[in-house]
């Protein structure tokens, strides 16, 4: 308990620290953002003559919704990577601004917190907001939706299945009673950890769009981030709903279309391991 | 609502889910002649994205049943883990045991590709999208391999077996 009530004055005065930082360098800053952000990039890299434009060559998905007969197809567009930012959102975002309003994506937070610009780059699927531009000027870039979904526009995939399974799994607490003085439910420092590597995962769905198994069952099988969301609530000592959310699971579509491919783990923008939570599952729901 | 308005031309248009069988499976026409002359039932029509429902109810949680979940899981692993031994058991046993540790692989190993097997055709076929072709192709498979599991037992009882052959291919 003493512990408990140390560590949270110490996170509260680190809050209420970061809170008088930031608000300061704002109103230091505040003037000057406009020209800090063409700089950034600028200064992070070597010093070149401004003359030469280092001309970076990307092919990105396109289909439009309006137009259902034509064909996707691949449009090549070019950057100038010393009037660009490091990452591929900088670069996509720069193309929407100035070559082609038309081109369609999600992104809110551009550092990787929202989860909303996952896409498939050069083949991998990860959040555009946290993937560096190549800077090898020869190669082009590929961007593509994520994999094996249906596509409402452009760079922009339809996940209504995806929120609909999220939401099938009950992700929320569920208990038969709560503490009697009305206050909130504990929980040791110990079970805390258990929930790290579970609670960061954004819902990005960059591994379940980047499994097999899920491109092949979609409809019936949760999927990795999905079962990751599953395993946060079959580890947290809080919950009481164990049971039922392991009974959930007891058929051969749920959980038990994986097969260990591990492109989840492989692939996890954030560094998770959806791979070993559905282990993990298994080896709970095993006799 | 509007989403799944949007999605249903996507699905129309776009050749990406372009492999596996259920791909070779999907671009045989499903009123064609083609069809009907080899008397494969055409696939069931599956929603677009597999969304049922509206986008705000959460997707069906099917009814359970522990003997196609954790225990056939649980099973599937020890059947895994037990073949480690037995794979090595003929090199070093008696000669006399041969018969015995020779039934007990080959129904193990039996057992461990019908379970593979079994996983593919629950991938590739799924009962949601080909119905009958699914359950046909399990008792196919059921068939196929209780006619094998014959086959070794009249070859270790009549003949030198499994361990037998590989020692007699492996001096050859």
């Amino acid at each position: 308990m003493n512990s408990c009530r140390t560590s949270l004055a110490t996170t509260s005065s680190a809050i209420a620290g970061s809170v008088r930082r930031s608000m300061m360098s704002s109103t230091l800053r505040a003037p000057m953002v406009a020209s800090l952000r063409s700089m950034a990039t600028a200064t992070s890299e070597p010093a070149r003559p401004a003359s030469t434009p280092r001309m970076k060559k990307l092919k990105i998905y396109r289909w439009n919704p309006d137009e259902p007969s034509s064909k996707p197809y691949m449009q090549d567009f070019e950057v100038d990577l010393n009037e660009c930012g490091p990452m591929m959102l900088d670069a996509i975002l720069k193309i929407k601004n100035e070559q082609d309003a038309t081109l369609t994506l999600r992104r809110s937070c551009r550092e990787g917190i929202c989860g909303s610009c996952a896409m498939n780059i050069n083949g991998t699927n990860t959040l555009a907001c946290l993937c560096r531009i190549d800077t090898d000027l020869t190669q082009t870039t590929k961007v593509y939706p994520l994999p094996h979904m249906f596509v409402v526009k452009d760079l922009v995939p339809d996940l209504t299945q995806f929120y609909k399974q999220y939401k099938s799994i009950k992700p929320y607490l569920q208990r038969a009673d709560y503490p009697a003085d009305g206050k909130e439910t504990l929980q040791s420092i110990e079970d805390r950890k258990k929930l790290d590597g579970l609670y960061e995962c954004i819902l990005c769905a960059c591994c379940s769009t980047s499994c097999p198994s899920y491109w092949w069952n979609q409809s019936e099988y949760l999927g990795p981030a999905i079962l990751l969301q599953t395993y946060r609530w079959l580890a947290d000592s809080r919950d009481h709903a164990t049971e039922e959310r392991k009974l959930a699971l007891q058929n051969s579509m749920s959980l038990y279309r994986c097969h260990t491919i591990m492109n989840c783990s492989r692939t996890c923008p954030k560094g998770l391991n959806p791979g070993l939570a559905i282990a993990k599952i298994k080896k709970s729901m095993a006799l | 609502m509007s989403i799944r308005v949007i999605a249903s031309p996507v699905r129309a248009s776009l050749a990406r889910p372009c492999l596996g069988l259920r791909a070779i499976r999907s671009s045989i026409p499903t009123h064609g002649v083609a069809v009907r002359h080899l008397g494969i039932p055409p696939l069931i029509a599956q929603p677009p994205g597999g969304i049922v429902g509206t986008v705000n109810d959460a997707a069906k949680v099917p009814p359970p049943e522990k003997v196609h979940g954790s225990y056939h899981w649980t099973f599937e692993r020890l059947i895994a883990i037990g073949l480690i031994p037995l794979t090595v058991a003929p090199f070093i046993s008696d000669a006399a045991l041969a018969p015995a540790i020779d039934s007990v692989l080959v129904t193990t190993t039996l057992v461990h590709s019908y379970f593979g097997l079994q996983s593919c055709i629950i991938d590739y076929i799924p009962k949601r999208e080909f119905g009958k072709v699914h359950d046909a192709c399990m008792w196919l498979l059921l068939g196929g391999t209780i006619v094998t599991g014959y086959g070794f037992y009249k070859y270790e009882t009549e003949d030198i077996g499994l361990s037998g052959t590989i020692a007699k291919v492996w001096k050859a």
